[in-house]
């Protein structure tokens, strides 16, 4: 038996209260980790709603609630493909933002998707940048290896690293600093149209295995029914391709360099190798040997992609859970006839894993956004009120609001948001919120890397471009986008 | 000696040039501030861009940490394959956009110099075109193109015409004419508001004389009417072609200067360099050459308009 002296209880008493006292009041612990180990859809629904947050007072700890202050932020907003849903949450945000602290100015300004990158960068430039920004998760490496950003870790705003996915750190963090905090992750999953299988002879209930059923299953769609078996986007300098063509490219065994691999380096180039040439080969059977996708991939987005899908003309495409609701949103809007269609579209979509490549791999982009304060020399009027800035951060960020701005179309980027009852009655409402949720283990970042943006937007989407219209044959388009990764990573004009 | 005799010389045409300013020293003052907000906003960039364009701007870096590079961006644009393709569509874009605007322009204008019943309203309808924001134009010949649900593949295949429907921007061989053909639809009535102005300045009377003297319509046309509109003509096409050179709305929003580079034109591929690559140097230095060249244009075009101010002051 182990004797203890008064003295020794006293001091341990001391030393077990002080730890318990710290324990309660750092962040980090507020709330125990979600255990990234067991990731399952029923771990999910297992922890979802057990756990109250009380983000005005979390946030009151990191800026005072009664704090007098003026905020420039850009962010990511809402564009023509997602639901009504989260437009209101958006609406609601602001809202709350403003009721929590209302003598905060917030000039906030919504930019879409494929604008954001080119405002801010001229912005930069100008010396014209806002406070804070929330950037697509391409973007934060590139600014802060350029220094634009300062340094930013969740702690700084209330909350523990350990709270945020690894993956998404890692796309925030540059030369071992941490300029970012994620405020939604997001992994896609594979939608098809139940009715449009059946009538191809397909069984209405099962997902391709393999991408290269994906192109049997399209070729079958097409010659059977005369529509387009698969949502191909080519699309140049739109988020939606390398959002689509990645996940291929990676279950083939390719890449761009090793990013698909557990700790990749990025040294070497992989587009030219036979694995990713096979998955190019793969959409260029689609797109000109079997011509089973839509003539339009090489100008649409995914957007595009919504109304052939929800019209009967699309067999099958990859997505986000949100396109259950976009398509409910664009039922409601449908007239007459287009109504039922439409209908019937919704009853029929069902929602499976990404498929696997030839080895049995499967793979997503990890993507999301993540939330940065702008060093002063940058932004307009040279000064930055970190306070404000971290504010709005500390609320976007918290688990009730990370969830709630990617309550349709992604998940919470504070892990902690999985437990929160809007989780709960998110698992309820948002139909196939679980296959997604599902193919988070397989999310691949995209490189963090500086030049990823013009690799994944330009220079990928050039490569698929250069091959499905015959401009260059399949093996010339991977050598040529090799050459051009290879050098842009040199620094070459 | 020589070289004092220059600077005497010159000394001598400065003196009288100075009186000269002095004497109008009010008027000097009223333009200064004009003068000075056009160095800041036009000379300033013009200088900014040909230096940024002998300096390497890699992505990975803040465009103060540019590098030096000399000619290395000319060099490096005058041997790339995509200058010369983007050159080659800009020649095709500008050319084939200006000429048939221009024709189609004057042809309405003629059309319409003519009296008859509802002139009026079919000038007003043909000048919707040059009115309608061009970023709108633009989403919606986006959507009649459509490859697979566009007005014009529907019609087509309801019509039998087609098995199934054509493919006008998502091909490089069909893609620069289907945007040219938005183009022209969208600058032919300004061709045709400027020779439809032209023509009001063709005196009647010679018209009547040639008519009394047996000259058939195309005669009066040839040799009555078009010597006369030659001016306007030239201002017009000079006007057109700088219009077109510059263009980046309609191929920018349509296609994004795709599929494979087969629509990029010399600004959206600048803007692609500078905006979506960060190649600030590189961009720069097809500024500067596009610069040039509108130069000269330009200089055709302040040529034209002081040839007509010439002839009108000896008239």
């Amino acid at each position: 038996m182990t004797r203890i002296t008064l003295g020794g209880a006293v001091l341990r008493g001391t030393v077990s209260t002080a730890l318990m006292a710290s324990l309660m009041s750092a962040p980090a612990l507020g709330a125990a980790p979600v255990d990234l180990s067991k990731w399952s859809p029923e771990y999910v629904r297992s922890i979802a709603g057990t756990q109250d947050f009380d983000t005005a007072a979390d946030c009151a700890k990191v800026t005072p609630l009664d704090y007098k202050g003026r905020l420039t932020f850009w962010y990511q907003g809402v564009f023509e493909g997602d639901p009504d849903l989260l437009r209101q949450y958006y609406k609601d945000f602001f809202e709350t933002f403003r009721k929590t602290y209302p003598n905060i100015q917030l000039e906030e300004q919504a930019l879409t998707y494929n604008d954001l990158l080119d405002k801010f960068r001229t912005a930069l430039l100008g010396n014209a940048a806002p406070m804070a920004v929330r950037l697509q998760i391409l973007g934060g490496t590139e600014f802060a290896s350029k220094g634009y950003l300062e340094p930013l870790k969740p702690e700084d705003v209330g909350y523990s690293t350990e709270d945020f996915w690894p993956g998404a750190m890692k796309a925030v963090t540059w030369d071992g600093v941490t300029y970012g905090i994620p405020t939604n992750n997001e992994t896609m999953a594979f939608i098809w149209n139940a009715d449009i299988f059946k009538r191809a002879g397909l069984d209405p209930d099962k997902a391709p295995a393999t991408w290269d059923d994906v192109v049997k299953y399209s070729k079958q769609i097409h010659d059977k029914l005369g529509i387009a078996g698969y949502g191909l986007v080519a699309r140049k300098n739109a988020g939606n391709t390398p959002y689509r063509f990645m996940p291929q490219l990676w279950a083939y065994g390719g890449g761009v360099f090793d990013e698909a691999t557990a700790n990749p380096t990025y040294k070497q180039i992989e587009l030219a190798s036979p694995q990713s040439k096979a998955a190019l080969q793969a959409s260029y059977d689609m797109y000109v040997r079997d011509k089973s996708v839509p003539v339009s991939a090489l100008t649409n987005q995914q957007a595009d992609n919504q109304p052939l899908f929800l019209a009967g003309q699309l067999g099958m495409m990859i997505s986000h859970p949100s396109d259950y609701n976009v398509m409910l949103d664009l039922q409601k809007k449908a007239t007459g006839t287009d109504k039922d269609k439409a209908q019937t579209v919704i009853d029929n979509m069902r929602y499976g894993l990404i498929p696997t490549g030839p080895d049995g791999k499967r793979a997503v982009v990890f993507g999301g956004s993540n939330i940065h304060i702008l060093k002063p020399e940058y932004v307009e009027g040279g000064k930055v009120d970190e306070p404000a800035a971290k504010a709005i951060i500390c609320m976007w960020t918290s688990p009730e609001w990370s969830l709630k701005m990617a309550y349709a179309g992604s998940n919470p980027g504070n892990l902690n948001g999985f437990k929160t009852k809007w989780m709960k009655e998110r698992l309820d409402s948002i139909k196939f919120l679980d296959v997604t949720t599902s193919m988070l283990p397989y999310g691949i970042p995209f490189p963090a890397l500086p030049q990823s943006p013009e690799i994944m937007n330009i220079i990928v989407p050039d490569m698929l471009q250069n091959a499905l219209t015959g401009a260059m044959t399949v093996d010339q388009a991977a050598d040529d986008a090799a050459k051009k990764v290879k050098d842009l990573m040199g620094g070459g004009l | 000696m020589t070289i004092v005799t220059g600077k005497t010389g010159a000394r001598g045409r400065l003196r009288p040039l100075l009186r000269k300013i002095w004497e109008h020293r009010a008027d000097y003052a009223y333009v200064l501030p004009a003068i000075a907000v056009m160095l800041i906003v036009i000379a300033y960039p013009i200088y900014y861009t040909i230096e940024l364009s002998f300096f390497n701007t890699p992505p990975g870096l803040q465009l103060r940490d540019k590098i030096f590079v000399g000619f290395g961006n000319y060099t490096s644009i005058l041997t790339s394959p995509v200058f010369w393709k983007v050159t080659s569509n800009t020649l095709i874009w500008t050319l084939a956009s200006t000429f048939i605007a221009f024709v189609l322009g004057f042809a309405s204008a003629l059309a319409l110099h003519r009296d008859f019943i509802g002139r009026g309203v079919l000038r007003a309808i043909l000048i919707i075109p040059w009115v309608i924001s061009a970023v709108a134009a633009s989403y919606i010949w986006k959507w009649i193109y459509h490859s697979d649900f566009g007005i014009i593949g529907a019609v087509l295949v309801g019509l039998g015409l087609a098995d199934r429907p054509p493919n006008f921007i998502d091909s490089v061989s069909t893609v620069l004419p289907s945007l040219i053909v938005v183009n022209i639809w969208r600058e032919f009535p300004f061709a045709m508001i400027m020779m439809m102005a032209g023509l009001q300045t063709v005196p009647d009377q010679l018209l009547r004389a040639a008519k009394v003297d047996g000259a058939n319509a195309w005669q009066r046309f040839w040799h009555v009417t078009f010597p006369h509109l030659r001016n306007v003509s030239t201002v017009t096409i000079l006007l057109l072609a700088v219009a077109n050179f510059n263009s980046f709305i309609i191929p920018w929003i349509m296609t994004g200067g795709g599929p494979s580079n087969a629509s990029h034109i010399w600004i959206t591929h600048i803007y692609e360099l500078a905006f979506g690559r960060q190649r600030w140097g590189v961009a720069s230095a097809y500024s500067v050459l596009l610069f040039l060249i509108l130069m000269t244009l330009g200089y055709f075009y302040v040529r034209a308009l002081s040839g007509n101010e010439r002839k009108d002051g000896s008239a």
